[in-house]
């Protein structure tokens, strides 16, 4: 395996997870399915649109998301909205974040790598 | 005719469950036209648009599978080394049994060594893809329907630890190796005058083969001292073993094949003229028993030598609850 080849399965491992509390952060205003992807990708969010909208439908099954249609455009579309159940499993999955963040930082003093 | 967007929407929607195939379209649609929008917009033509847009979403299988939530591999981690356990003990202790007894079952029928061969090869592909076959697709179905995966999941203990050999050969081993040709010796000596009023094995043997015999099994006696003094397993020890085994057993089988072996005399044996087929059945049955114990001794050394020789430790039978 080339380093790059490595370097992008490890990118990989960390970032997965990162796009469930993104969407769930982003979707407390309402939004489809195209807007969350380009939200999502401004924000820098690497994420795909065939991996994001059967993400959506299944957060929706797990009761995080609610969705409803809205047809008062020319186009309808499907709105997604974080539940309160979702918007504290985002809080808790935040802390952690910040935790994890933290204690790699404690690590790199405590061992030196950093000055 | 059927646009690009139709063809793509109905081509994922074939594999998604049906009492939500009707949302998935209606959303799949906005989301693709809502994508071909922001590329028009941006200054592509409508046509590269649709198409960069379908390209982007890739496969629309694989998009239909995660739609479905259908994972994506045939046995899930989960289940992988339950599966592997139970496949390699198939292969290792059944098959080899089912091929022997196909084996013996030819040589009673008709020894022709291409049809034994033959039909021992025929065995192994085709028990061997059977069994293969059945134990994934029953593990397939475990994995899809979930049921039983609790019960299935194997709870690693230390008990499941195998115990190894402190040295590579165990004293009990070559005291059997020792004891047997002896016992052999014996007997066979013992037969000629006692046991019963005619000798059971031919006497005629005596000018030469019965010497040769107990001469060879002597020799398998000092193999085993010579080994253990040796203290390992390796090539040598394989061929050495080979041979010692082969210069017992092929006149042996030869003897036996020849109806050189047992007594004419013999009053039972003899008695079995008048039902030829149960003779020859008892000859056949021999020869098979002589070859599979012959063949299983040399493999077995073989494998330990190998295994010594690439620093493997040696396992003790019937310890260790897990790998095979």
């Amino acid at each position: 395996m080339t380093m790059d080849a490595t370097l992008s399965g490890h990118l990989q491992e960390l970032r997965r997870g990162t796009v469930v509390v993104a969407s769930l952060i982003v979707l407390r205003t309402p939004g489809y399915g195209y807007s969350l992807l380009e939200t999502l990708g401004r924000a820098g969010f690497e994420v795909e649109a065939n991996t994001l909208y059967p993400l959506l439908r299944r957060l929706e099954a797990q009761g995080l998301l609610t969705s409803e249609w809205n047809t008062d455009e020319a186009r309808p579309r499907k709105f997604y909205r974080t539940t309160a159940q979702g918007d504290a499993i985002a809080g808790t999955l935040r802390e952690e974040w910040s935790r994890l963040d933290s204690a790699i930082g404690d690590l790199s003093t405590t061992t030196g790598s950093e000055e | 005719m059927t646009n690009l967007i139709d063809r793509y929407v109905y081509t994922a929607l074939r594999r998604v469950p049906e009492q939500q195939r009707g949302d998935i379209d209606r959303e799949l649609r906005a989301s693709i036209e809502d994508a071909v929008d922001a590329r028009v917009e941006a200054g592509e033509e409508r046509t590269a648009a649709v198409e960069s847009t379908l390209i982007e979403l890739g496969d629309p299988d694989r998009l239909a599978d995660q739609y479905a939530g259908r994972s994506n591999f045939l046995i899930g981690p989960e289940l992988f080394p339950i599966w592997r356990k139970l496949l390699t003990t198939l292969l290792a202790t059944v098959l080899p049994i089912v091929v022997i007894v196909g084996v013996v079952v030819q040589l009673v029928d008709d020894p022709d060594v291409g049809k034994v061969i033959g039909g021992a090869v025929t065995a192994i592909l085709t028990v061997g893809t059977q069994m293969a076959f059945w134990v994934t697709a029953v593990f397939a179905i475990l994995e899809r329907t979930g049921s039983a995966r609790t019960e299935l999941k194997h709870h690693w203990t230390l008990k499941d630890l195998p115990r190894y050999e402190p040295s590579n050969i165990p004293r009990s081993e070559v005291a059997a190796g020792v004891v047997w040709p002896v016992l052999l010796i014996a007997g066979l000596v013992l037969q000629q005058f006692s046991f019963s009023a005619v000798p059971v094995l031919n006497p005629g043997n005596w000018t030469f083969w019965w010497p040769y015999l107990i001469v060879a099994l002597v020799l398998g006696a000092v193999f085993q001292v010579w080994l253990y003094r040796r203290g390992r397993f390796d090539r040598t020890v394989s061929v050495v073993n080979a041979v010692q085994q082969l210069i017992t057993a092929v006149p042996l089988i030869w003897l036996v094949a020849t109806g050189r072996f047992v007594n004419p005399e013999f009053g039972w044996f003899a008695g079995l003229d008048s039902g030829a087929d149960i003779k020859e059945w008892v000859t056949k049955a021999l020869i098979g028993v002589l070859i599979a114990g012959t063949a299983v001794d040399i493999v077995k050394v073989t494998v330990r030598g190998e295994r010594a020789r690439k620093g493997l430790p040696a396992k003790v039978p019937g310890t260790g609850g897990y790998g095979v």
